[in-house]
């Protein structure tokens, strides 16, 4: 026990007083709060586009706004503390004697060529024109990319136009008005739902399956890989044969899975603790429930079994082919088949948050491999006590098997040199008694 | 420790053939053989790294090592330690999964890299370090734990002559405190110096076992003559055989052959003499511990 602790501890220590540590640690967090900051800081940094209405359409009839107005209004109506789609400015060199014309003009204003008469640059131009019983919308603009501008002039215009061939069927602007305002009123039911009527609370659990579940597929892709690059430092610089004169084969297995489970294990409450106390700061209901959702019908239980059960499985095999591996093109030969099955649950896990019961998901839960990613995937569906207790024996099963397999087969590979030989790897299932 | 009838066969390949040999407390054995004698193997079995096909091991009076691996220290043939860590560190984890507890494993540590004047580097990452000074720390990795028997796999290879020296000195002075050392080498000299006893491989088989005066009983003494005679001359003189007989630059010949085990140098010597041989210089030499290994092996591993 006292060896199991200290080469897990060394493990620990060993990656934690890495620089690479400290920068993946703080990585995430940064990485998530710029992808949050980033749109607004973009937002703030651009100026608001100067934008040109010329209007040939008629004024509506019987009065009321024009379309040019009324597009106007909404390129420059905004929230307090928002930015306004467009700032207004006079067309230059109106008036014209029609689209082509206005086009013609605008166009060296547009390029950049010519200044507006104020000073500073065009830099779009709505066109409004007649076609037939409809209207033309024309938008010129510099920035290709930002369709920001057309989708609400054509909304605009699209609304203005509805509401003009109404008002000509008859139809005043107050009846107009109370009919847009009209909307069902839509409520979701469950049995399954606390309160019987469906919130957010009660559909938290899927989404947080799926979350708990690509969080173990991380985990075991990341621990595993840092186990077996390990194993196989260990290997090449022949430490592994100095251990294996000083410890068990279970004992430094062991040692190594605890270690880097207690490095995925840091970097995980980090994490959480920062992800938390943001979704606390922000969202005080969501956090609320969230926690609720994990304390409640024993989750944090069901979800630590599969966490163990994955990790452990995926962690023994990891550390097993470390030690039939000398270099990293050794290593990735044997992981590629691995990697490919890997993807297999990755695929189905978000299927899980709408359709937790289908019967491929469930299907795909017997596969051991699978089973630690299905269940926590499908938390929500409330898998029956028996589905879960024989899922975990299974998953728990395969992993003994495998270690009963591994620990000879680890012993065989950590002296072995040379290349990975399936002969040695099978002949070693037989030498037991070695390890 | 006692071996008894060790055998290990891979498949078709019998590596170590039905070798028995045994190290008293204290005492300092050479293990020595040609490449692919089995040397490795043999002391792979002894670690308990490899289980024999057949045969019977006692390491510190028991047959399961796992229960006396705490008093053993090991120095594999190739050598490695975590670059990152420090000497101190190193050192102190390898002691402390021999049992020796976190702070006496520390301050043991810094001891034994204050003796061999690698204090200074004590708190240095190791791949940092001259590769002289990473195998300086890493033999004192398998000594903190003040082990009884120490096995050292080529512990001489790759050292300058300095250290060599320095490590022979470390060798005897574990023996004198009473652990018992058993090092494998290529290099016969270090053996000659230091072994009270030398168990010689060649081909997966115990080839010798005893003491370096043994060894070199086992090998005749040679007579070299050389002077401006006809070899012919020589050949049947008394008590010589298996006469070389090879040109001088100065137009002599030089015969040199193996005494008769018994014979005396004199012998032939004086007949040469007698018979007016022009002998213009003669030698007689006793066999080292190389001669002996060429001898014994049958002559298939010559040593370095």
């Amino acid at each position: 026990m006292n060896r199991l602790f200290r080469i897990a501890r060394r493990e620990y220590l060993a990656y934690v007083r890495t620089f690479g540590f400290w920068l993946s640690l703080l990585l995430l967090p940064v990485g998530l709060s710029m992808i949050g900051l980033a749109p607004a800081a973009v937002d703030r940094s651009v100026p608001i586009p100067r934008v040109t209405i010329v209007d040939f359409t008629a004024p509506p009839a019987g009065g009321g706004e024009s379309l040019g107005r009324a597009v106007g209004a909404a390129l420059t109506a905004h929230e307090a503390g928002a930015k306004p789609a467009g700032a207004l400015t006079p067309a230059p060199g109106a008036p014209f004697k029609d689209v082509a014309d206005a086009t013609a003009r605008l166009k060296p204003y547009l390029t950049g060529n010519t200044a507006l008469p104020g000073g500073g640059r065009l830099d779009a131009a709505v066109i409004l024109s007649p076609s037939g019983d409809t209207v033309a919308v024309d938008v010129w603009s510099r920035d290709v990319a930002n369709q920001h501008i057309r989708d609400l002039v054509g909304e605009t215009a699209r609304d203005a136009i509805r509401r003009a061939r109404l008002r000509a069927q008859g139809i005043d602007a107050r009846a107009l008005a109370s009919i847009d305002a009209l909307s069902p009123k839509i409520a979701d039911y469950s049995p399954k739902a606390e309160t019987g009527r469906v919130s957010l609370k009660d559909r938290l659990p899927g989404y947080l399956g799926l979350a708990m579940g690509l969080l173990l597929w991380m985990v075991v892709l990341t621990g595993a890989g840092m186990l077996l690059n390990s194993v196989m430092e260990e290997k090449s610089s022949r430490i592994l044969e100095v251990l294996l004169t000083s410890a068990s084969v279970p004992e430094i297995m062991g040692g190594k899975i605890i270690g880097v489970a207690a490095v995925t294990a840091t970097v995980l409450t980090f994490w959480m603790t920062i992800g938390g106390v943001t979704l606390m700061a922000r969202s005080p209901g969501i956090a609320g429930d969230v926690g609720a959702i994990l304390l409640g019908h024993g989750r944090l239980l069901y979800f630590g079994l599969y966490f163990l059960g994955g990790y452990m499985m995926f962690a023994t095999l990891y550390v097993t082919i470390g030690a039939f591996c000398e270099t990293a093109r050794e290593a990735q030969t044997l992981l590629s088949p691995m990697m490919m099955i890997m993807t297999v649950p990755l695929l189905f896990m978000s299927q899980a948050v709408t359709h937790p019961d289908a019967p491929l998901l469930r299907a795909l839960t017997w596969i051991p491999l699978f089973t630690p990613f299905m269940m926590a995937a499908r938390v929500a569906s409330d898998p029956p006590a028996w589905e879960i207790a024989a899922t975990a024996l299974l998953m728990f099963g395969v992993t003994a098997a495998e270690l009963w397999v591994a620990i000879p087969a680890f012993k065989t590979g950590a002296l072995a040199a040379g290349r990975f030989d399936l002969r040695a790897f099978a002949a070693s299932l037989g030498r037991r008694s070695e390890a | 420790m006692v071996v008894e009838g060790l055998t290990r066969r891979y498949g078709a390949v019998t590596a170590v053939d039905d070798v028995s040999f045994s190290a008293a407390t204290g005492r300092i054995l050479g293990f020595l053989g040609p490449n692919g004698a089995g040397k490795t193997t043999t002391l792979r079995m002894v670690l308990g790294l490899v289980t024999p096909t057949a045969g019977r091991i006692e390491v510190l009076g028991d047959s399961d090592f796992s229960r006396v691996r705490g008093r053993v220290g090991f120095l594999p043939e190739e050598r490695g330690l975590y670059r990152r860590m420090t000497p101190v560190a190193a050192i102190a984890f390898l002691a402390g999964l021999k049992g020796v507890p976190g702070p006496e494993a520390r301050r043991r540590a810094r001891a034994l890299l204050e003796a061999q004047g690698l204090g200074a580097a004590a708190e240095r990452p190791i791949r940092f370090l001259s590769k002289g000074m990473a195998q300086k720390v890493q033999l004192l990795s398998t000594l903190a734990h003040q082990p009884d028997l120490v096995i050292l796999d080529e512990p001489f290879s790759g050292l300058d002559p300095v250290n060599q020296q320095s490590l022979e000195t470390l060798i005897r002075s574990l023996a004198e405190r009473g652990a018992t050392v058993i090092f494998s080498t290529h290099v016969m000299q270090h053996a000659e110096r230091l072994c009270d006893q030398v168990v010689l491989m060649a081909g997966g088989r115990k080839v010798f076992d005893g003491t370096v005066a043994a060894a070199r009983a086992a090998t005749p003494r040679t007579l070299t003559l050389e002077g401006v005679f006809e070899p012919a001359a020589v050949a049947d003189l008394p008590g010589l055989e298996a006469p070389v007989v090879s040109r001088l630059e100065s137009g002599g010949v030089r015969v040199v052959a193996a005494l008769r085990p018994g014979a005396p140098a004199q012998e032939p010597i004086r007949q040469a003499f007698a018979r007016g041989i022009d002998i213009s210089r003669f030698e007689v030499r006793e066999p080292n511990l190389h001669d002996a290994f060429i001898v014994l092996t049958g002559g298939g591993g010559a040593a370095p």
